[in-house]
């Protein structure tokens, strides 16, 4: 009697089991944690335009190897304690490739995830230079410069151009803003510019009021923050109701919508380094396109570098089939012709060259590229 | 040198607008300890609820409205703390009444749970994500001080938080000593059993007294709404820890105990930002609070607990 009672239930879920595996294998998953909820969802809702706008173009013309793609969209929150659970749910879907995590912080504790399980992921939004240089993993890329990069960029910029004599620097203490911050306060100092003051902040505080009076009397010429636009913006409007009228500049992770909510016509003459504007470059008219026709918007820092993610995995999986292991070795032997012009990797998975360029906010949020 | 006395001017009205924050959060923890001597660890949500709902209402009246700019924030202050009282009631009635009579620990973790609860309410129901305050109260007294060029900004959002906190701070004072149902919670306040036996309704008083603590922390809310134009579902989590600490650092159970808590913990803070490093400011802040209980356990003007035989 007892027997019999068990073995309904265990055939029941052999017979469950091997339905999934048959579902399976008709679709290619593609994972995509990013943060959809928290202070820095747009940064999400970036990476799920470009990409998804990517599939739905591919699917439309049939999917990669006869299979249609199935995007698999996972909330990391841009937190570093969520990325190891994040980067597990990709794992446990069966997916095999993945368009990974906007926030530095969240990415690399995921990498070494994604690394032993052998998936192959993209990053489109994570800078920092530790996502690579850690464990130098063979089987996570990026679409999207580092900070080793985007820093000495943005110092270049500021000591040739901007030429200030005194510069202080602010951080938010984490992995990408810090990473970002001490980047540029090295260039800077290579070339030959005072650094008055290195200082973090809290993340997630609301009253930046002690640390802008300190600027005020400090005196600086220019203010660089290295963090992400809901720091950026309380301190551009605290330091206008102060009446710190210094200039501010900022990397990618500060630029977007949200900060002109927050900061209000603060926002006006803020300089931020961005990948460069790939909506202008040449070629890419028919990816406009798309995004037109899947209604969503192709603006945004990490919207291309996404598009650009997944047709190095499409180029790459048409090529030489969905086993990840063969892609990555693919990917790390050929350059790809993407969005974002040609994609070529080194034996880490950085890119061997990134645009930056460096933007100018007006009072309404509107950016002009001003250098190159 | 002639820039450190302004510098040290601007500090000072820096500290106390966040003190003030902080003491108006802090007076209900210390409230609530002191009736039921419980911590409410979701009375940072009933702040946060608080400068929602003033975000809310003021999308109700709309910035186009002909309101005068004082009666706008006064609605807002008005519905914050009509909503908040109502929440403060009903998180006391479905949280911590059934559990009167259970061991310490357990009205804790149910608090620890209404806190999580209320954060995911308010973020299923508003989004997750920051929303912007307008910004309504704009412009500043400024003035220099002697011959430094250094103008001390003193913005009137947070003017304002200075001042509405000390009339809330003198008007609960008043209330609490000279009217009956003021008298009756100083009764709780001491021994509630014995207060019960001798016909105060303290389950009235409880309920009162978390209303009240709300109501106050709702004006904290909207006051901040509007000074800092930010506002996410988890802003009450910091600020909860934040006046708790300072609750605890003025001596829990006090009420002029939090008051003083709030003002030198946001004076701490301010000042070590200042003068030390913004990235040391938390540091000194919970090392001042720990320095004060080492040498006075029941915090600065608390009562040391009397084991009555």
């Amino acid at each position: 009697m007892n027997l019999k009672l068990r073995i309904i239930p265990a055939a029941l879920a052999l017979g469950a089991l091997s339905l999934a595996t048959a579902a399976q294998g008709n679709t290619l998953k593609i994972g995509i944690p990013q943060p959809m909820t928290g202070p820095n969802t747009q940064y999400g809702d970036q990476i799920q335009a470009g990409a998804l706008t990517a599939i739905d173009a591919l699917n439309e013309k049939g999917g990669i190897k006869g299979m249609k793609i199935e995007p698999l969209l996972i909330d990391d929150g841009c937190e570093p304690k969520q990325s190891v659970p994040a980067a597990n749910r990709v794992v446990n879907s069966g997916a095999r490739f993945a368009v990974a995590h906007a926030c530095s912080g969240t990415t690399v504790p995921a990498v070494n995830v994604y690394e032993q399980e052998g998936i192959v992921a993209i990053t489109p939004g994570a800078t920092s230079p530790l996502v690579t240089d850690t464990i130098k993993p063979h089987y996570f890329f990026r679409t999207i410069g580092r900070d080793d990069q985007q820093g000495p960029f943005a110092a270049d910029y500021i000591a040739q151009q901007l030429k200030p004599k005194k510069v202080a620097i602010l951080h938010d203490k984490q992995t990408y803003g810090s990473g970002v911050a001490t980047q540029v306060q090295k260039s800077l100092q290579k070339d030959g510019v005072n650094v008055a003051l290195f200082e973090g902040i809290n993340v997630g505080d609301s009253d930046y009021s002690a640390v802008i009076s300190k600027l005020k009397a400090l005196g600086p010429d220019l203010i660089y923050f290295g963090g992400y636009h809901p720091e950026l913006g309380l301190l551009l409007r605290q330091a206008r109701e102060q009446g710190l009228k210094t200039q501010f500049m900022g990397p990618e992770g500060v630029a977007n919508k949200d900060l002109l909510a927050i900061a209000g016509p603060a926002v006006d003459h803020l300089l931020v380094t961005l990948p460069a504007d790939f909506t202008k470059r040449k070629g890419n008219e028919h990816i406009l396109e798309d995004f037109k026709k899947y209604k969503r918007s192709p603006d945004g820092a990490f919207t291309i570098t996404s598009y650009a993610a997944v047709q190095v995995l499409a180029d790459s999986i048409n090529a030489v089939g969905p086993d990840a292991d063969k892609v990555a070795d693919y990917m790390h032997s050929h350059t790809f012709k993407t969005a974002i012009g040609d994609v070529d990797y080194d034996a880490k998975g950085d890119l061997k060259h990134f645009e930056f360029a460096v933007f100018r906010w007006d009072a309404n949020g509107n950016m002009t590229q001003i250098q190159p | 040198m002639s820039d450190l006395l302004p510098l040290l001017t601007q500090q000072l009205f820096n500290g106390l607008s966040l003190g003030a924050i902080y003491a108006l959060i802090a007076i209900g923890y210390t409230m609530v300890y002191g009736i039921i001597g419980l911590i409410n660890f979701a009375h940072g949500e009933i702040y946060m609820i608080g400068a929602y709902t003033g975000l809310v209402t003021l999308s109700a009246i709309g910035l186009g409205s002909g309101l005068p700019l004082p009666m706008m924030v006064l609605a807002m202050l008005v519905v914050a703390a009509a909503v908040t009282a109502v929440y403060g009631y009903a998180v006391e009635k479905i949280a911590y009444a059934p559990l009167r009579s259970s061991p310490r620990l357990v009205p804790l973790i149910s608090a620890i749970g209404m806190s999580i609860f209320l954060q995911n309410w308010v973020a299923t129901g508003q989004g997750a994500r920051d929303m912007a305050v307008p910004a309504l109260i704009t412009g500043s007294i400024d003035f220099t001080l002697g011959t430094s060029n250094f103008t001390v900004t003193a913005p009137y959002s947070r003017i304002m938080i200075i001042i509405v906190t000390v009339v809330a701070m003198v008007g609960l004072w008043m209330f609490i000593k000279y009217s009956r149902t003021g008298q009756a919670s100083r009764a709780c306040a001491q021994d509630i059993h014995m207060a019960n036996l001798l016909g105060i309704n303290t389950d009235r008083i409880i309920s009162f007294t978390f209303m009240i603590g709300a109501m106050l922390a709702a004006v904290g809310g909207v006051l901040i709404a509007l000074a800092i134009g930010k506002l996410n579902p988890f802003i009450g989590f910091m600020a909860g820890i934040k006046a708790f600490t300072a609750a605890v650092l003025g001596g829990i159970g006090s009420i002029p105990g939090a008051m003083l808590g709030g003002i030198l913990l946001g004076l701490a803070e301010t000042f070590a930002a200042a003068f030390i490093s913004s990235q040391y400011k938390d540091i000194v802040a919970f090392l001042l609070l720990v320095f004060i209980l080492l040498f006075r356990p029941t915090g600065l003007l608390g009562k040391p607990e009397v084991e009555k035989v």
